[in-house]
């Protein structure tokens, strides 16, 4: 009673306080905007990263390495600002919007939202927008049929492997015909991998179960369901999926069935083999390219969006021996990284 | 003319809760008359209202009004030809618009609600002169939201929109009993005068006997269902105030309250 | 610059969204979750008609907002004939229209950075210098938005708009006036989501993509405008309701832009948004209790 009636009299004080804070944050903002107009140091470089997930972090790491490499160094010449929009495809907009009221000199988009979003959002400016872990840049609307770039926007694609994913599968399991494949039904990279995937398994003799979920907290159900029903998964690299993988790997585990995974930070936390795409040297190949635009060599719409062609295989001994999975050494030898323990993070 | 002809209501039938509300019921109300219903709780006086407004079906039997059956009429198209006013002034306007729009609205009952101008220009005159019949200053008040009117005037504002339009029926439902003794004459003096001016059959019920007895045409005493005293004109004239009490008193006896 | 010019675009955007929130929470006195469902459903349209049909941008107007018109139809049937509660009709609607939404749109994420929008066509970009480009945006919003508040105002005077305002009042003097309250309660739902889709088209418009996350949380973005904008405008009686709900929905974008800009992490906008919307509520249902 006594709080009620305290609120009410100090109404008329919050009202005041809400209106002035109101003000005094407009009056932020214009001084703000203001003294962001000057000139800074060097260059500087947003990156948009869409989630938290292995493999992302690697196309970040890899992309600063990558410039480093070519003379861009933090703290030197180059100043960084990161955001992660945490799935979020609003987050994702607004931080793009962000780094355009900040005339960044570049963005760096890992993920198509945050590169769907750092394009709309540079549309109307300078700004060069290099994306990377962009499954399928046509789809997206960012490349042409011929990889050619739409406007000042280019980058890396981590398309799929699956041919030689396929084939690797046939080898550890000659006996296998299921494989399954969850992934989340809006992500359009993944429905565009499980048709490439439906394509292709016929040649190898497989057969695809696929188990759609719309969400993370989907993917428990849907992984119980699906091991009953096939002889091995397969991921793609859909984010919702990766996100959850030690969910997958349980599940599975409990009924010995391998887990293959779609890089190389699956195959650490757990996944038994992949030929897959090594992200931090797919984040690299993003760094040099950001490299040479930045240099003014070349403008980011005269350049294709490059893939890396040779996939590698990695093997996660602890994870065959796991699930009782015998695999050959000389299968384990010709991999081009093998773990022996299950790095959980 | 109203008729309720051998109207029948069980609530939860066939369960452990079963209450009778009414057995072959039967009500007959002529045109211009002004009847007060009286009746200790539960006896059935507010039910009756309730069927006759279409709140609550019937089982069995019929109501005519003016030889046409609206027994399967809904509640919402019999209320076109109904004003009624509710015990609780909040029920019978519109808290967060003005009196001005709250007439407007009332005004506009029986008629289609299109796309024309809520509040007709024309029509403000004639609202203040309704006001002004009502002496208690809201026709200088038009702008004013209802929601900070007292409760006997909001019960007055909905008395006078109840009334507005062609009715058959003025159906009120204790409309005085949460109203303080003087405000609460007023609002009888206020009905009185309606009823007379426009000629409205009414129904009114009511807690208070005395009520009961100076105002209308007709008393009727209803308990458990039945009327058990139904007396109009001349005879009803001669009837005093603590007749019926003791009536009221000895039928509650019988019940053990 | 073009921070200011992002936060008047998003927040008059997102105004229409809240003016059908407006109506739906604060006239019916109907909390409707069917919004998070009929935001995308306009952007879903939206992108289908100028991609896969190549249809001008300005038919996505009529065509999103009477398509919302059906979805608000359909949560109100469901709510009146078959008397499910407000909260779980929208609620049905809602995990419904995921399914509607992405048949709708054809896949989880489509974008037409080389189609005609209604920002972005021929007609538009040949009144318009050049040098005036960046502006093109905010003033097509602004004044789509304009109207769409314009008619808002005029129907909320008509004898059907007072029938709306009374339902959510007093439902009981809607029946006393002989008409079907349920089947008002249809029509400012089907008005309020009508509007809510139109936003929706706007934005994939503005974003020139959809993404079927968009809705998430569209409902809470409509309520801290609707909320804002009534509780802080509530004195200054030359602003109408239906303005101060649109300043209210920039007032919240301008918020979240600029804790995004003095650097604060994505993730705590989360929390900061939900004080920021407590605190308010807390002010604005106190002064209703007077």
């Amino acid at each position: 009673m006594l709080l009620l009636s305290g609120i009410e009299m100090e109404e008329e004080k919050k009202d005041m306080i809400k209106k002035v804070s109101v003000l005094m944050m407009v009056v932020i903002t214009m001084v703000m905007i203001l003294a962001g107009c000057g000139s800074k140091e060097g260059y500087s470089i947003g990156i948009s990263q869409f989630a938290v997930h292995g493999s992302l972090d690697n196309c970040r790491e890899g992309f600063l390495a990558g410039l480093a490499e070519e003379g861009f160094v933090e703290g030197d010449n180059l100043t960084i600002e990161y955001v992660n929009a945490q799935a979020d495809a609003g987050t994702a907009a607004l931080t793009a919007s962000n780094f355009v009221t900040k005339k960044v000199d570049l963005i760096c988009a890992i993920a198509t939202p945050s590169a769907s979003t750092a394009y709309n959002a540079t549309m109307n400016t300078n700004i060069p927008v290099v994306y990377t872990a962009v499954t399928d840049p046509v789809a997206a609307g960012l490349a042409n049929e011929d990889k050619t770039s739409v406007g000042n926007v280019t980058g890396t694609s981590d398309v799929l492997a699956v041919e030689e994913q396929l084939g690797m599968i046939r080898r550890i399991l000659p006996d296998a015909e299921k494989i399954g494949i969850i992934y989340n039904t809006s992500e359009a990279n993944s429905v565009s991998a499980i048709a490439d995937y439906k394509e292709k398994a016929g040649a190898y003799g497989f057969e695809i179960v696929e188990s759609g979920v719309t969400a993370m907290s989907e993917v428990s159900l849907a992984a119980a369901d699906l091991v009953n029903k096939v002889d091995c998964i397969t991921n793609l690299t859909d984010n919702t999926v990766v996100s959850a993988l030690q969910t997958v790997l349980d599940e599975a585990n409990k009924k010995n069935i391998p887990v293959f995974g779609s890089e190389v930070e699956q195959v650490r936390a757990g996944c038994v083999a992949s030929m897959g795409l090594e992200y931090y040297e797919l984040g690299k190949q993003t760094g040099k390219m950001a490299a040479k635009i930045l240099k003014g060599e070349v403008q980011a719409s005269a350049l294709e969006f490059e893939i890396i062609t040779e996939p590698s295989l990695y093997v996660n001994t602890a994870a065959a021996e796991k699930i009782g999975l015998i695999l050959a050494d000389s299968f384990v030898e010709s991999a081009y990284e093998c773990f022996d323990e299950i790095v959980v993070e | 003319m109203l008729k309720l002809i051998n109207i029948s209501k069980n609530y939860n039938p066939g369960s452990v809760n079963e209450i009778c509300l009414f057995q072959n019921f039967n009500f007959t109300v002529e045109d211009g008359a002004f009847v007060s219903v009286v009746g200790s709780n539960g006896s059935g006086k507010t039910s009756m209202l309730n069927l006759i407004c279409g709140s609550i079906g019937t089982d069995y039997g019929s109501i005519m009004v003016n030889n046409e059956d609206i027994t399967r009429q809904k509640g919402y198209i019999r209320h076109r030809r109904i004003g009624r006013v509710y015990q609780d002034p909040a029920k019978g306007t519109c808290p967060s618009m003005t009196i001005l729009e709250n007439m407007s609205l009332a005004d506009n009952k029986g008629k289609p609600f299109h796309l024309g101008r809520g509040v007709s220009k024309g029509k403000i005159e004639d609202y203040k002169v309704l006001l002004r019949s009502l002496n208690l200053g809201l026709e200088d008040k038009m702008n004013i939201q209802v929601g900070s009117l007292s409760g006997g005037q909001r019960q007055a504002l909905a008395l006078l929109m109840a009334s507005m339009t062609p009715i058959d029926f003025l159906i009120l439902d204790e409309h005085t009993a949460a109203l303080d003794p003087k405000t609460a004459e007023r609002i009888m003096e206020l009905t009185e005068y309606i009823v007379s001016e426009k000629h409205i059959t009414t129904i009114m019920v009511t807690h208070n006997l005395r009520y009961a007895v100076e105002y209308g045409s007709r008393l009727v005493m209803m308990h458990e269902g039945k009327i058990i005293l139904d007396e109009s004109g001349e005879k009803k004239k001669l009837i005093q105030t603590g007749e019926i009490m003791d009536l009221f008193n000895k039928i509650s006896v019988e019940c053990g309250n | 610059m073009a921070l200011i010019l992002s936060v008047l675009e998003q927040g008059m955007i997102y105004g229409i969204l809240a003016l059908g929130v407006y109506i739906t929470y604060k006239i019916l006195d109907f909390p409707d979750l069917t919004v998070d469902g009929s935001f995308p459903f306009g952007a879903a349209l939206s992108v289908r008609m100028i991609g896969e049909w190549g249809l001008p941008a300005v038919l996505t107007l009529p065509a999103a907002f009477f398509g919302g018109v059906l979805v608000g139809m359909c949560t109100g049937i469901i709510h009146v004939k078959l008397k499910v509660r407000d909260l779980l009709s929208g609620i049905v609607m809602m995990t419904g229209l995921y399914t509607i939404n992405l048949w709708v749109a054809g896949t989880g994420y489509v974008p037409i950075f080389n189609k005609e929008t209604i920002f972005d066509n021929e007609m538009v970009n040949s009144i318009v210098p050049s040098y005036l480009f960046q502006f093109k945006n905010v003033v097509i919003i602004f004044l789509i938005t304009m109207a769409a508040k314009y008619l808002l105002d005029w129907y909320l005077r008509t004898k059907s708009g007072f029938l709306l305002r009374a339902v959510g009042d007093n439902d009981t003097l809607v029946t006393s006036l002989g008409v079907d309250k349920g089947l008002v309660k249809i029509v400012g739902l089907s008005i309020a989501n009508g509007l809510v889709s139109l936003s929706g088209c706007l934005y994939a418009q503005q974003q020139r993509s959809f993404e079927i996350s968009i809705g998430t949380g569209a409902v809470a973005i409509g309520l801290a405008s609707v909320i804002i904008g009534t509780s802080l405008l509530r004195k200054i009686t030359l602003i109408r309701v239906t303005s101060s709900v649109i300043i209210g929905s920039i007032i919240y974008k301008a918020c979240i832009a600029l804790a995004m800009y003095a650097g604060v992490s994505a993730n705590a906008i989360k929390l900061i948004t939900a004080v920021l919307f407590l605190i308010i509520l807390v002010i604005g249902m106190d002064k209703k209790r007077r």
